[in-house]
């Protein structure tokens, strides 16, 4: 990341500069108080988030969500703790009805639960990529904006979608497996 | 599938009712975590968007686009798409604005337009994704966890464009 960073921004910037040289600070700060709005909305979403999978908890809820899918996680993560196997058990079933928003958040107390160290653990890869590649039943953000565009029929990219989201799906699991091998028990 | 998240809320705070926990102590506890995982994630965001935001600026996607476009061409993706394919795993709000580009040039129905929805329904903001989730751990060593997302996307942009042709 440190060279792909360093590396592409300094060429965008030197060719920003041979075009108009004054630009350059004002897209600068352009995009950090965009950064600022992102993690305030984030913040909004995970705050809603956040407090209720924190009540789910503390009335078990997530126990007993983390009890029905233990055989996939098990295969999926390998031996993890309790409390990670929780989040990355509301972390499935946010992916799977389709609630992106509240699938961030609890991949990130997973991530936080399971990382200790300096390199990203199999469990740790197997999560970012699951996320990074799940199932989507409904592509909401694509069919609200062909629908205000216009189109015929703006729910029809769901089969494809679904489709191609279940073939990466597949790829990446398996590519997991392939790198780091099965999860230990 | 609109009742999808109502549902879900009242199904927790009613059972949180139901087992007498504090619902209200337990929302705001929750709530309260919400603000330094925002804090621990701006400085990653900001990096990423200033990339991202010079390299539009500067017009130096454009000639990556046609620097890539030949190979892509010949793996069935068209060009016009290219460019939401190589800014997509950088941002989600960049791609979008690509993404109504497509709309607006060729059309939401046309094949280009239908090939660019599938794209970014099916890709993920693969290093913004990985900024948010590893900030605020010690991790520094991803691994294969960005290579391997990376050619999910490319694999099922390909896809997509094959499929759009045929569903």
């Amino acid at each position: 990341m440190n060279i792909v960073w360093t590396v592409v921004t300094v060429a965008a910037i030197a060719a920003l500069t041979f075009l108009d040289p004054q630009s350059v600070l004002t897209v600068c700060l352009d995009s950090s108080s965009q950064a600022l709005k992102t993690a305030l909305e984030l913040c909004a979403v995970y705050c809603v988030w956040l407090g209720v999978f924190q009540v789910a908890e503390n009335c078990r809820l997530v126990e007993k969500l983390s009890r029905i899918l233990k055989p996939l996680n098990k295969r999926l993560y390998g031996n993890i703790s309790e409390a990670a196997a929780g989040y990355v058990s509301l972390n499935l079933a946010s992916n799977l009805l389709g609630v992106g928003n509240a699938a961030t958040p609890s991949a990130i107390s997973a991530i936080r639960e399971t990382e200790k160290g300096e390199t990203l653990s199999r469990s740790g890869v197997m999560l970012f990529v699951v996320n990074a590649t799940s199932v989507q039943l409904l592509p909401t953000t694509v069919i609200g904006m062909r629908a205000s565009l216009g189109s015929a029929n703006p729910a029809d990219i769901i089969l494809p979608n679904l489709v191609t989201t279940a073939i990466t799906s597949v790829i990446g699991i398996a590519l997991v497996f392939v790198a780091y091998g099965r999860a230990k028990k | 599938m609109n009742y999808v998240v109502p549902v879900l809320l009242i199904t927790v705070l009613v059972y949180g009712l139901i087992k007498r926990v504090n619902v209200y102590d337990g929302f705001v506890l929750g709530a309260k975590k919400s603000f330094d995982l925002s804090l621990s994630i701006f400085p990653y965001l900001a990096a990423t968007f200033i990339m991202v935001n010079c390299l539009r600026a500067s017009g130096l996607d454009i000639y990556l686009v046609r620097f890539l476009s030949p190979p892509f061409r010949l793996v069935g993706v068209p060009t016009e798409v290219v460019q939401l394919m190589l800014l997509r795993p950088f941002t989600g709000s960049g791609s979008l604005a690509v993404l109504a580009d497509v709309y607006k040039q060729y059309g939401v129905d046309s094949y280009v337009g239908r090939c660019a929805s599938c794209i970014f329904g099916s890709s993920e903001t693969v290093f913004y994704v990985a900024s948010v989730y590893f900030a605020g751990t010690k991790v520094k060593h991803t691994g294969f966890a960005i290579p391997i997302a990376l050619f999910c996307n490319l694999v099922g942009g390909i896809a997509a464009c094959l499929l759009c042709k045929v569903m």
